[in-house]
């Protein structure tokens, strides 16, 4: 009698065995597990029949049907282990992408080079304890020319062509005005130490060096004891800060009429390094502010005693400073404004 | 100003030192010298010749065949020019000899005839004919018959000359001359000079005939000399060679020698034919209204009460330090002549060239100053080399006006050699500083602790103490300024206030994709006109072109040409910004200055960049929206939109942007003209005034408390007519609500027309947001709040909910 409950036992789990071998698939696998281990599945038949046994044979048979239902259950799990794994490698290999296509855009803009020198500047010489401030575009004769020392019909007026609004009106040539207008503002007090950065307007014709408008940053320091070689070191610093640790600078005389001393100031060649080449002209020096001492007429004309104060000031082209951080040939580059041009700005 | 190098070496020597060092001296001491130009070009085996015999070529018209003596030989040489004649000494070019421009002279064939050399103009020379009077500067030049025959032609035209040009700043006028510059290389090279301190007047017993009458403050000073006879008319060769070296063109002997004493010692002159001068008086004054007068180069000029003009009793015979007049001219037939030599007013003299657009060598030395000391050396000079060189003799001693015979007063400086050091920042020792100002010229009286320096009139740029210093600094060398460091201020004034703002704006845009652009600020009404901004152009007095002549009063049109030249160079589009100045005024002219506003603009035109993900597709308004929200959220403003009536944009896709209660900008897409106009096609603009930004951004961070009890969130989709905008379903929610603390966020998420939603309506989806900071919501609170909302909703614009 057990024997061929055994029998029949060991049959179903060979064949549950073979079939389960067989299923491929999750629905395969629920199907295989609804037919073997399911309410209506053969064991479950032994089961239900086992009643009418003796309890001995019950026992045994019941211990039995258990073994085989364990190793099946367990056979189930390892498959369907089996399955999901390769169901899901199959999975993830279906959704394998194309990791070159380019990832979603996102626009990279970019801050003109001139704002980006600007910008940088501003920040040295905020580093050096300056502040920054700003000034009217449209200025009076008075700012922009008498109160800076070149009185109506000075010769020094042919420096600068002006475009005028009125007799009185113009719009300013350099930034200059504004270092009257902080020493208005301040009213005696010091230390003055302000850089300004802006628009300037001059009658020129357009062309790869000229520009009717340009960006200037005009710095100036009034204290007591201020020396002609503060001037120099000042510059130096920025010269260093914005070109590197081995610049140098070299002072050259000059002539403006709101400083006295005045000087052009000279970089070591930032394309050769000081040994000559084209763009220095073979001197190993570029050109790029001018500076000098404040004129003591425009120190009283301001209301700081000339006999009390001294200082210093100087002035520089964005654009120049531009074009020769940038290899920039063609000064009318900056005022297109070709997005070809500009995105080549964009890394920050 | 150009400078002759052998003229300087007359006064002082150079020994040692070659042309390109020289100009690196006065470089480095403040004098630029701009380039450095060998007369000889490349003239090399040039010889004088005399012409033998000349025939005409048996198979060419215009060519002869000569015969010349070139000293050691004969030779046959072929030549074209029409003056070639017998007995002239002229530069013969040897086979083998080489001319500027490379060219090499071999011998040649002219038809069937050889021609050993050639014959040469000054040209061919490499001389510029237009600083040669007309005889010289055509045909073969013909040199003076007392040169050496044979001899090589370049010391004898003066060509081993070297030409400094020097780009004179406006203040050292006194540098216009040989003198000026004699005495400033004897102060750098620290080599005396030997340029004379003046000039006697000429032997001549007698009162002048001459007669002058000053009737202007204007002219200072003025001196004249009557000479009788120039028997001599040709300027010799080496005057006219120096004048050519200075880029002065040579007439004739008597204006050759004005000009010439003139570069020499920086004092114009001027020679009137004096049979002209009506009574033998020459009155200075001021011109009259209406008062006409024809000018040395034949142009009738009208004069104005604010020029002066040299006259006699009857009429005007000069303009004043500009420029002679016709009918004093001298001539051929010139037998007397009045030598002037004066000082006008610079002004005048500059206001009166400017006036006639003239720019004369004179009208240059007066606008900067002449030295009063030099009025009289330079007549005596004068006076000397034409009775040298011409023949002439003086009449009478020279008339001066005022006849005060002292010498102008030099300015008396103090001056501290301890304040120079400490003002330059470096010990210059005394010594040095005593050497500097003797080499110049100056006289120190050395005292205690001041010094008293003297500074002749023939330097008015040297008046202050300071004016001192540079003199010190720029002689003993700026290289021997060191740098030093200022100590830090313990309190920096502060930056203006928008700066930093536009640096965070600059920046935020730039990383949402933004190209920052820089435009002229100079425009035209006509390039403005789409955009029809407020208020009048301001305009240029004299603009340089049509469409650069007005004051920009509103960014949009510079904005929009960035935005066409970008498109027509194959840019298929992009979003960019500019921070710049608009000119605003109500009326022109008017009492006060233009307005000047700081406006962000902002343009969006073309097409997206697109990716594989999304197709590249037009900008819209939506996007110009998104990065306002965007940077405004950034600058702690929370913008609301209400829809505008700008003429230039959109009449249904524009807004004007407020935050607190005001406008602080707009945005829009241009009008479909105005797109034309500027051939954009379509585009989205936006702007915001960067005064009133500042005023109601900040910087500062407040931290808010995290919530501790959890959220709500009710979705929720309405019908709404067309015409309902979003932004009213949001304000009436919070209306609806406004008695209860307890709604914190109010969104549009989707719009949504189509199928299902009737014609003429839309489906609006907005997200609500619950939240208590003190306890949990309950659903029936919030149940009765969304119905409050839509009943709101309902009865405001019959909004339905979606099922
Ligand atoms: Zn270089």
């Amino acid at each position: 009698m057990s024997d061929s409950w055994n029998h029949e036992l060991e049959e179903i789990r060979a064949r549950a065995l073979a079939s389960l071998a067989g299923a491929s698939d999750s629905k395969g696998l629920n199907e295989w597990r609804v037919e073997v281990l399911g309410k209506k599945s053969a064991l479950n038949q032994i089961s239900k029949a086992m009643g009418g046994l003796a309890p001995e044979e019950r026992r045994m048979l019941g211990e039995a049907l258990n073994r085989v239902r364990q190793e099946l259950e367990h056979a189930w799990r390892t498959r369907q282990a089996e399955i999901e794994a390769k169901e899901k490698a199959l999975r993830l290999e279906r959704e394998r992408i194309d990791v070159t296509l380019p990832g979603r855009h996102v626009p990279v803009g970019a801050a003109h080079p001139i704002s980006r020198v600007i910008e940088e500047i501003e920040d040295i010489f905020l580093s050096l304890g300056f502040s920054v401030v700003d000034g009217p575009e449209v200025e009076t004769d008075h700012y922009n020319f008498e109160l800076l020392n070149i009185p109506k019909d000075h010769p020094a007026r042919d420096m600068q062509d002006t475009f005028y609004l009125t007799e009185e009106w113009l719009l300013r040539t350099h930034t200059s005005p504004m270092q009257v207008r902080t020493m208005e503002r301040m009213r005696g007090r010091t230390p003055i130490r302000v850089i300004v950065p802006g628009r300037v307007y001059r009658r020129d014709e357009d062309d790869a060096t000229h520009s009717h408008q340009f960006t200037q940053i005009e710095g100036l320091v009034v204290d007591e004891g201020i020396r002609m070689s503060d001037l120099k070191g000042t510059l130096e610093a920025f010269a260093k800060a914005l070109f590197g640790p081995s610049q140098r600078v070299r002072l050259r005389p000059s002539y403006f009429p709101f400083t006295e001393p005045s000087c052009e100031v000279d970089l070591v060649c930032v394309s050769c390094g000081g040994g000559g080449c084209r763009m220095c002209k073979g001197t190993g020096w570029i050109e790029i502010l001018g500076a000098g001492m404040v004129h003591p007429r425009v120190l009283d004309m301001s209301g700081y005693d000339s006999a009390r104060y001294s200082g210093f000031a100087f002035g520089l082209g964005a654009e120049r400073i531009a074009m020769l951080r940038y290899g920039i040939s063609d000064i009318r580059m900056l005022y297109q404004n070709d997005l070809r041009f500009l995105r080549q700005f964009s890394h920050a | 100003m150009r400078a002759s190098y052998k003229w300087l070496a007359e006064y002082l020597d150079l020994a040692g030192l070659s042309p390109a060092e020289l100009a690196d001296r006065l470089t480095s001491a403040g004098l630029a010298v701009d380039a450095v130009d060998p007369l000889n070009r490349g003239v090399k085996g040039v010889v004088i010749g005399k012409i033998l015999e000349v025939h005409p070529h048996p198979h060419a018209d215009r060519l002869k065949v000569c015969r010349v003596d070139v000293g050691d030989r004969e030779l046959q040489i072929v030549c074209g020019a029409p003056n070639a004649a017998p007995q002239q000494l002229v530069p013969v070019a040897l086979p083998g000899a080489k001319l500027p421009g490379g060219v090499e002279i071999g011998v040649a064939e002219f038809r069937g005839i050889l021609s050993h050399g050639m014959l040469c103009s000054a040209e061919e020379l490499g001389l510029e004919p237009r600083y040669l009077p007309k005889r010289d500067a055509e045909g073969l030049f013909v040199l003076p018959a007392d040169l050496p025959l044979g001899a090589d032609i370049v010391p004898h035209l003066h060509l081993d000359d070297v030409v400094l040009d020097l780009d004179l700043t406006p203040n050292r006028s006194d540098c216009l001359s040989i003198r000026g510059l004699v005495h400033e290389l004897s102060a750098i090279l620290r080599r005396p000079h030997r340029f004379p301190h003046s000039v006697p007047a000429p032997a001549v017993e007698g009162e002048s005939p001459l007669r002058v009458r000053l009737e202007t403050p204007r002219c200072p000073r003025y001196e004249a000399q009557l000479l009788e006879g120039a028997e001599v008319r040709e300027t010799p060769l080496w005057m006219k060679m120096r004048l050519l070296a200075m880029g002065i063109r040579s007439i004739d002997l008597v204006v050759d020698v004005t000009n010439y004493v003139m570069l020499e010692w920086g004092q114009p002159l001027h020679a009137f034919d004096a049979d002209a001068i009506a009574e033998r008086t020459i009155v200075v004054r001021q011109a009259r209204e209406g008062e006409r007068l024809v000018t040395l180069d034949g142009q009738e000029r009208a004069l104005t009460p604010e020029m002066i003009v040299i006259a006699d009793p009857e009429k005007a015979i000069g303009l004043a330090g500009v420029m002679g007049g016709e009918n004093s001219e001298i001539g051929p037939s010139t037998r007397r002549i009045a030598l002037e030599s004066a000082c006008f007013d610079g002004r005048s003299v500059r206001r009166t060239g400017q006036a006639l657009s003239l720019r004369s060598e004179a009208q240059q030395r007066f606008e900067k100053g002449v030295d009063p000391a030099a009025v009289s050396s330079a007549l005596h000079r004068a006076t000397e080399l034409l009775v040298q060189l011409a023949g002439s003799r003086p009449v009478g001693a020279p008339r001066r006006v005022p006849a005060q015979e002292e010498a102008p007063k030099p300015t008396i400086i103090s001056f501290s050699p301890r304040e120079c050091s400490r003002f330059l920042g470096v010990d210059v020792p005394e010594d040095e500083m005593r050497t500097c100002f003797e080499s110049l010229g100056f006289t120190v009286v050395q005292g205690e602790r001041e010094w008293r320096v003297e500074v002749p009139t023939r330097r008015p740029d040297v008046a202050l103490p300071a004016d001192l210093y540079e003199e010190v600094a720029r002689l003993y060398g700026y290289d021997h300024i060191p740098s030093t460091s200022m100590r830090l201020p313990v309190e920096a004034p502060e930056s203006s206030a928008h700066l930093p703002l536009l640096r965070r704006v600059r920046r935020a845009l730039v990383d949402w994709g933004l190209y920052e652009v820089r435009t002229y600020a100079l425009t035209s009404p006509e390039a403005e006109a789409p955009v029809s901004p407020s208020g009048v152009p301001v305009p240029l007095l004299r603009p340089m072109s049509d469409d650069r002549r007005s004051l920009r009063r509103h960014l949009l049109p510079s904005l929009a040409e960035v935005a066409r030249h970008n498109l027509a160079h194959q840019v298929p589009g992009g979003a960019i910004f500019e921070a710049g100045k608009v000119f605003l005024a109500a009326s022109w002219p008017q009492a006060a200055l233009p307005e000047e506003r700081s406006v962000l603009g902002m343009l969006w035109f073309g097409e997206t960049e697109g990716d594989p993900f999304e197709r590249p597709r037009r900008y819209d308004f939506y996007d110009a929206k998104g990065v306002c929200d965007a940077l405004l959220a950034r600058l702690g403003v929370q913008p609301t939109y209400r829809a505008s009536e700008c003429a230039f944009l959109h009449p249904g896709r524009q807004a004007s942007i407020q935050a607190n209660g005001q406008s602080i900008g707009l945005i829009g897409e241009l009008h479909p003209d105005v797109a034309e106009a500027y051939e954009v096609e379509r585009a989205v603009y936006a702007e915001i005034d960067l005064a009133l930004l500042a005023s109601v951004a900040s910087a500062d961070v407040r931290v808010a408390p995290l919530p501790r009890h959890p959220a709500s969130r009710r979705d929720l989709a309405v019908l709404v007519p067309q015409a309902v905008e979003a932004q009213a379903l949001v304000d009436a929610a919070w209306d609806a609500l406004s008695d209860r603390d307890i709604l914190r966020l109010v969104r549009v998420f989707d719009v949504y027309t189509g199928t299902g939603v009737p014609e003429g309506y839309k489906s609006l989806a907005l997200a609500l947001g619950f939240q208590q900071e003190e306890r949990t919501l309950t659903d029936a609170e919030i149940d009765e709040a969304v119905n409050t909302v839509l009943r709101a909703w309902e009865a405001a614009f019959g909004a339905k909910l979606r099922a």
